[in-house]
């Protein structure tokens, strides 16, 4: 275990020297991913001007709805620093056959494929959700109790855990098909229905989405669960939905390491 | 999955220490490889059609290759490219699995991927760039001590002596995209070698690289290859390579072994004639030089003869009796003509077999 921390912290160390290289185009990421990050901001306080609430008695009112876009930013960026771009060079690994050095290399594939590549600048976003997160809980003006403060990083974690789970598993996709293109599209329209509150799904065609999204891709339970733990006062179903995210994260980190290991055993390899 | 450690289910114990004794380091047996490849229909329409359903069939890239080499063995895989050379490297390695067959390399079976037989063996590809691309090579030989669990003090030890082996400190520094492919192969080498690999696969290390650059590394890899008893395994398309530095050639063609031997044997199997060049003081005509009954070329007052090896102390005094010789020089066919026609004549074989 040991062995992998000091290879993470080589792989970092290596990513960051490189970010460093191009200061350039890294503060230009920064920049581009802060710009849009604010422009959704103003959105949402657009939103706020015309209503008090999203949707009648959820309880997301415009500060707890900030809670829960901050949540979001954190677990976001997280996903996007840490496994993103690996994965996203896993897809490229496939089709040039770079992968083969990584499989001869005494060290676990998954480990070396979804992190040796590491986004400093996708930490930004994150560092305003914490910003937003202080904001709005003051605002809220209500101390969350401190279990809450040992539950909502371990939530968090959860949601890292079951975002890392698809990308993986999405990634490996490719190991099958050779190719995967539309892997960040679908990467994008998956994380688009965990970006708002669950309670908009509701309706004929609303519940069987929540359903779907929450029972067979526990995307919605990703950035809900820790949302509603810290912005929301705990109550009895409050937590049903906490074991449900601990469960899900722990089922897609599993069913995701057993796609993997299936997908690298089809391996076939580019030309050389 | 294939258990193909064969050594280890001798049933006596005798027998079994006979075997840890004098067994080969990979032993292959009856190695196959089949790819499923779709046919692309050319045409728009049969582009759509083939959305939905789509034709294949198995190509084989190997066919049941036997295959020992024994520890400290430098072996060079010839063939022509398709051949199923690089193929067999990546069986060997792990990276692939085979669709029939059984090796085992350093006592495993290479495609169970085990940490302990990845940690003895590297493989080196001319075509690949396993080192990071924008930092300097010091940072990828500092992350592949890690992954090789290597202890410090003899990874600074082995890494200052390939270093200075191969002339290279200072690039270490310099971010691996600034150097030049010769410079990038050297130190692509040092990384493969840092954690002393017992058995090492090179696939076309040399390719691309000029004279100098080719030669350095033969130097190199025979040095380190004696001084470690370390066994190759090398495919290359350089004749050069051959003969620098392997004792034994392997021919592949169309995914079989062609030929198994030295390559001094390989010129007296596969060829019947020598080459004699003879300097003439005029242009000779093409008839007064074919009267001694073997095919000809002239180039200017230079003769070109290829004569029977069985005819060849008959025919030379004849010729010097007859003709004002200059000068004379009797060599065997280039290895690489002989390879060649060796691809071709299996390749017609082939196809001939397949009509």
């Amino acid at each position: 275990m040991n062995r992998y921390a000091t290879i993470f912290a080589t792989f970092a160390r290596a990513c960051l020297v490189r970010d460093m290289t191009f200061r350039t185009n890294f503060i230009l990421e920064c920049v581009t991913s802060l710009g849009w990050m604010s422009m959704n901001l103003a959105f949402y306080l657009l939103v706020f001007t015309f209503t008090a609430e999203i949707g009648q008695g959820t309880g997301w009112t415009r500060e707890p709805f900030f809670a829960f876009v901050a949540t979001g930013l954190i677990i976001n960026s997280i996903v996007q620093a840490l496994f993103m771009p690996s994965a996203e060079e896993l897809t490229e690994m496939v089709r040039t056959g770079g992968l083969d050095g990584v499989l001869v290399q005494p060290l676990d594939a998954q480990f070396l494929l979804s992190m040796h590549r590491i986004d400093f600048s996708a930490f930004a976003n994150g560092l305003v959700g914490i910003g937003l997160l202080a904001w709005a809980l003051k605002s809220i003006d209500r101390a969350p109790h401190f279990v809450v403060w040992l539950l909502y990083p371990l939530l968090i974690l959860c949601g890292v855990a079951i975002l890392y789970s698809l990308v993986i598993m999405l990634a490996a996709a490719t190991i099958w098909m050779g190719r995967n293109q539309s892997l960040y599209d679908f990467w994008f329209y998956l994380t688009n229905f965990s970006r708002y509150p669950a309670e908009i799904y509701a309706g004929p065609w609303g519940s069987p989405l929540r359903a779907l999204c929450t029972f067979v891709i526990p995307i919605l339970l990703v950035v809900n669960v820790p949302a509603r733990v810290i912005a929301q006062p705990l109550e009895g179903q409050g937590w049903g939905m906490i074991f449900a995210a601990v469960f899900a994260a722990v089922a897609s980190l599993l069913i995701s390491r057993i796609v993997f290991q299936l997908a690298i055993s089809r391996y076939r390899s580019a030309s050389s | 999955m294939h258990n193909s450690n064969r050594l280890g289910d001798a049933p006596l114990l005798a027998n079994r220490q006979f075997a840890a004794t004098s067994a080969p380091l990979i032993a292959v047996e009856g190695l196959a490889k089949e790819y499923r490849v779709y046919d692309k229909p050319e045409g728009l329409l049969a582009s759509v059609s083939g959305l939905f359903r789509r034709t294949s069939r198995l190509v084989p890239a190997l066919r049941g290759v036997n295959l020992t080499v024994g520890r400290g063995e430098f072996v060079a895989l010839l063939g022509p490219n398709g051949a199923g050379k690089t193929t067999f490297l990546k069986l060997l390695s792990g990276i692939i699995t085979p669709t029939r067959g059984t090796a085992s390399v350093l006592g495993h079976v290479p495609w169970e991927r085990a940490d302990d037989f990845r940690r003895r063996f590297a493989l080196v590809m001319g075509q690949r760039n396993q080192l990071w691309w924008d930092l300097p090579a010091a940072e990828s030989f500092r992350l592949h001590k890690e992954i090789y669990r290597i202890e410090t003090t003899r990874f600074e030890r082995t890494r200052d002596e390939l270093v200075d082996m191969l002339d290279v400190r200072k690039l270490l520094l310099q971010p691996v995209r600034e150097l030049s492919l010769g410079e990038r192969m050297k130190l692509e080498l040092v990384a493969a070698l840092l954690h002393e690999p017992e058995v090492l696969f090179l696939d076309e290390p040399t390719i691309g690289l000029d004279v100098v650059a080719q030669h350095t590394l033969h130097r190199f890899l025979s040095h380190v290859q004696t001084e470690r008893q370390m066994t190759v395994v090398l495919t290359t398309h350089y004749m050069k390579d051959v003969a620098a530095l392997c004792q034994r050639v392997v021919v592949i063609t169309h995914g079989d072994i062609l030929y198994d031997g030295s390559l001094d044997q390989i010129v007296d199997r596969f060829t019947t004639h020598k080459i004699v060049t003879l300097d003439l003081d005029h242009e000779p005509s093409q008839e007064r030089m074919e009267r001694f009954g073997f095919p000809c070329e002239i180039r200017g007052p230079q003769a070109i003869l290829r004569i029977d090896r069985s005819r060849i102390a008959d025919v030379l005094p004849e010729i010097l009796r007859s003709e004002t010789v200059r000068d004379i020089s009797v060599e065997d066919v280039p290895l690489e003509e002989i390879v060649a026609s060796l691809f071709r004549s299996e390749a017609e074989i082939h196809t001939r077999e397949s009509e």
